[in-house]
């Protein structure tokens, strides 16, 4: 038995089936071979498959896919404008942020939907947005320059 | 070497690649998907420690979409392993811990998958489990590996078993010296089992061609190693099998070299493609990757050092216990290594230090980031401090005291070519403010120093094809995990060549295409890669000059490259283009292709006659430490760092921060927990503890110039070092804070409010 979702992905309406047991990020990866998510942990906690469902970050790693049934959804392929990138995909690169680039899809997510709220985040607020999002590689000191970057940039500050 | 000379080289421009990676289009290892792949999973051993009885295979296969199921019956009898040949691809007669690889299966869909892993049927007749790496070396401890001989070189009429290492370390008399000495100290420590909780899955896809060669996919460090040991296992000549690798999301030596230290599961997924016919993609959920793949080993470390009332140590004896785990892996080799670095980076007169490197009933140690080195620093940092309070000095200055120089030796370096450890700890104090910062109630400083050496091992070459647009195609071995590959090799080859960084692609690895080499291990991507690439693209230039100057009637010495322009030193109106060059060459020479390679025979004669340019580093960090909870909060970290010179600064000191807050997370609260099973209690990131953004302080990274190392233009390696020193220097500033040393990790809320209480506080 499989379900039909018809969903929003990117601005794109998306109809295809899945099981009822299929999660968002299995639809997206396998189902739709959108590979930009990224599959990590699978049990919600390391923010690796962050998109934004609904206008709010989520793991779509615990997420059934029958639920993305009418909702709208940004993944990762869907922030830049053609060739240019949003701004805080430009300033993840400028800061030298990427490192093996893993957590980067999940990451930049994180921070869009952050700075969708305010431009200018406070310290707490960084933390309280991307704390679900584990980086291995950076020590995460230059992915708070690009968060505040990104954010200077969106704000007509930098 | 002046920065001036240099156009890109010490810059720090966006990574190669790193578009594809912030758009979702970097392609790693688990975006992979063959035609018509099947998918693979694997058995893993419910016991630490049994003999396997029987193994029943019949139900799984006749579920219909189950397309292969295999075992150690349908592999050649063949082991592998690093210095013990101790494992085989799927367990034969005997699992050894709970994770051991018994049987697996290829199907249509990845629940057929679980479904036929479930009908497998295995008897198992369970053994005695050890788990503690001390006892495993008693007379009554169980045997793991009934017929693996003891290392060679133990002492006759020491009684051990489960040993398969052994290393001894002796300079001068130390017992005579320990006897003279002042003030003796002696402490035991202890260090957890970490698990280098890369993001990315380990996974591996496998296809037969039609010529019966076998592909594999591999999001391995090491492609080259792991060609050599699939073809080994399975019995299939060299040159039919092909290692293909993808980006690889994180790895920090988990995914290291060749399968002898990873997940082993390359060699399995081919296997499955053999039998199914199908190609067959493996890849590993967390929780069983946390209980299957190789781990920074736990080790016991005694240490015991005799100093004069003035602070001069003048002797040190030791012991270390690394704990391998089930197989040799890389224990061997990181034990070796720990019980090396417990001799210090100091002036050590007098030293004996034995060290035994032992099987346990648990996962097997890898070349995990800097391996033995931050178990060795945790106890010799510490010490430093433990000596430093009982004398009543200053702990910086008690390590200033006892300072190499140039020309010095160390305990496993024989001649030191220039020293920077005393600079790395005069700016550490100065930046962290060392006697001056005003500490408040429950707050205290520490500081930690480190060494790390470039791991000799095999060089590796680089090809550098010049293209008719005159941009650079780099071929090398190594893979880009966010290391050099992506970073510094790029500024190498645009430096020598005079092309824009953006003209360089710098192409993963492929085993029929890309030159061979070690793998991306060791610190040494700079050393071998850089070096290397170096080399090539000097090459390149050479054929281009030569061609060039018969074009431009001046002679090669004469010329130079800028701008992608080639024109006569003083006469800039005589050039031509380098695109006009490449293309000629299709005329004259084919293509410009340059050939390098990094020496290491050369490099290490080198080191003999002038010494070791290896890289220094000190660690200071403020901490708070709440007596209620035994909480310890990061207030400041500082980490200056001697890397020579940096080819890709924002690499450096990206690979700084990231190795620096992995120790972090190892001090504070990481660890993989067993229980008397030998069954991992922790395997999912719900349990296994990481260090977050909020519980990360900002890593103030300073590097020191003047210090060139064997690298090019001067460079050192800097994947490793930042692991060694946060482990005792965020234990220092806990001592500093509470007077309690705290000598097991991790330096949890638990731990550490545990120590408290025993001191009375």
């Amino acid at each position: 038995m499989s379900v039909i979702i018809k969903t929003t992905i990117n601005g794109k309406k998306v109809t295809a089936s899945a099981e009822p047991s299929t999660s968002l990020l299995e639809f997206l990866r396998d189902t739709l071979e959108m590979k930009g998510t990224k599959l990590c942990c699978n049990t919600g906690e390391c923010g690796a498959c962050t998109v934004i469902f609904n206008g709010m970050p989520i793991n779509s790693c615990v997420t059934v896919a029958a639920d993305a049934d009418g909702a709208e959804i940004t993944t990762i392929e869907g922030l830049a404008d053609g060739d240019n990138l949003h701004a805080v995909q430009q300033a993840f690169i400028d800061t030298g942020a990427v490192q093996c680039g893993y957590c980067t899809p999940g990451y930049i997510i994180s921070v869009k939907a952050l700075l969708d709220r305010t431009t200018k985040p406070t310290a707490e607020d960084i933390e309280e947005a991307v704390s679900g999002n584990i980086c291995r590689c950076t020590g995460y000191a230059k992915i708070i320059d690009a968060i505040h970057l990104a954010a200077n940039r969106i704000a007509g500050r930098a | 070497m002046a920065k001036a000379e240099f156009t890109v080289v010490g810059t720090s421009p966006a990574r190669m690649g790193g578009v594809e990676r912030v758009v979702g289009k970097g392609v790693y290892g688990i975006d992979v998907m063959l035609k018509d792949q099947l998918h693979g999973g694997i058995l893993r051993s419910q016991y630490a420690h049994a003999k396997i009885v029987s193994i029943d295979t019949s139900e799984a296969k006749a579920l219909p979409g189950v397309h292969a199921v295999v075992t150690a019956a349908d592999a050649p009898d063949v082991r592998y392993g690093r210095s013990y040949l101790d494992r085989y691809i799927l367990a034969r007669n005997k699992v050894r811990y709970m994770g051991d690889p018994v049987a697996a299966v290829a199907a249509e869909t990845p629940a057929l998958v679980k479904q036929a892993l479930k009908k497998i049927k295995v008897l198992y007749a369970p053994l005695p489990v050890v788990i503690d790496p001390e006892t495993t070396m008693k007379p009554e401890a169980p045997t793991l590996h009934e017929d693996m001989p003891l290392p060679k070189n133990l002492p006759e009429g020491i009684k051990v078993k489960n040993v398969c290492g052994f290393t001894s370390v002796h300079v001068g008399d130390p017992e005579k010296a320990m006897a003279e000495a002042d003030v003796v100290v002696e402490e035991a420590y202890e260090t957890k089992m970490i698990h280098p909780q890369y993001l990315e899955p380990r996974m591996t896809a496998a296809q037969i061609e039609p010529n019966g060669r076998v592909t594999v996919w591999a999001n391995a460090q090491a492609p080259f190693p792991v060609r050599q040991e699939v073809a080994k296992t399975l019995g299939i000549p060299l040159n039919n099998v092909r290692v293909i690798s993808a980006e690889l999301g994180g790895g920090f030596g988990g995914k290291g070299s060749g399968i002898t230290s990873g997940a082993a599961i390359e060699p399995i997924c081919a296997l499955l493609a053999m039998k199914a016919k199908r190609p067959v993609m493996i890849v590993l959920d967390k929780a069983e990757e946390t209980i299957s793949t190789t781990i920074r080993a736990g080790a016991k470390l005694y240490i015991k050092t005799g100093v004069k009332k003035d602070g001069t140590i003048v002797a040190r004896t030791g012991k270390v216990v690394y704990d391998a785990g089930a197989y040799s892996g890389f224990g061997t080799q990181a034990g070796a290594r720990c019980t090396n670095m417990l001799g210090g980076w100091y002036l050590m007169p007098n030293c004996h230090i034995d060290g035994y490197v032992v099987y346990t009933n648990k996962q097997v140690c890898g070349p995990v980031r800097g391996p033995g080195g931050p178990q060795a620093a945790f106890a010799v940092e510490s010490h430093m401090d433990s000596i430093a309070a009982k004398l009543g000095m200053d702990p910086a200055e008690f390590r200033v005291k006892n300072l190499p120089k140039a020309g010095d030796k160390i305990v496993g370096v024989p001649k030191l070519r220039d020293v920077s450890l005393g600079e790395t700890i005069r700016i550490a104090k100065e930046k962290i403010g060392w006697g001056k910062v005003k500490l408040e109630k429950n707050q205290g400083i520490g500081m930690a120093t480190g060494s790390w050496i470039e791991s000799a091992g095999p060089g590796g070459g680089a090809v550098v094809k010049i293209n008719e647009d005159g941009s650079a195609t780099v071929h090398i071995g190594k893979i880009d995990m966010g290391t050099i590959p992506g970073f510094g090799i790029p500024l190498i080859v645009a430096e020598e060549l005079g092309i824009p960084v953006s003209d360089v692609t710098v192409l993963n690895v492929d085993t029929d295409a890309s030159p061979w080499d070690a793998g991306t291990v060791g610190s040494r991507g700079i050393l071998v890669s850089g070096t290397a690439c170096r080399l090539a693209a000097i090459d390149a230039r050479t054929q281009i000059f030569k061609m060039a100057a018969s074009q431009l009637e001046a002679s090669p010495d004469d010329l130079e490259i800028k701008d992608k322009q080639i024109r006569v030193r003083g006469t800039p109106a005589k050039s031509v283009s380098l695109s006009t060059i490449a293309t000629a060459a299709h005329n004259i020479i084919g293509e410009v292709i340059g050939r390098g390679y990094c020496d290491n025979v050369a490099l290490m004669a080198e080191e003999k006659a002038h010494g070791s340019s290896q890289p220094f580093t000190t660690h200071a960090c403020i901490v708070e430490v709440d007596p209620d909870t035994g909480n310890v909060k990061i207030l400041k970290y500082v980490a200056v760092h001697d890397i020579g010179f940096p080819i890709h600064r924002a690499a450096v000191e990206g690979q700084i921060e990231g190795a620096a807050a992995m120790s972090i997370g190892q001090a504070l609260c990481e660890q993989v927990v067993f229980d008397n099973d030998g069954r991992t209690m922790n395997p999912s990131f719900v349990d296994y503890l990481m260090p977050t953004i909020n519980m990360t302080p900002r890593i103030e990274t300073t590097l020191v110039p003047g210090y060139p190392g064997a690298g090019p233009y001067g460079a050192k390696g800097a994947g490793e070092i930042a692991c060694v020193p946060p482990l005792a220097c965020i234990a220092n500033a806990i001592f500093n804070a509470t007077g309690v040393r705290v000598r097991k990790l991790p330096l949890s809320p638990e731990n550490v409010l545990r120590a408290l209480r025993e001191a009375g506080k």
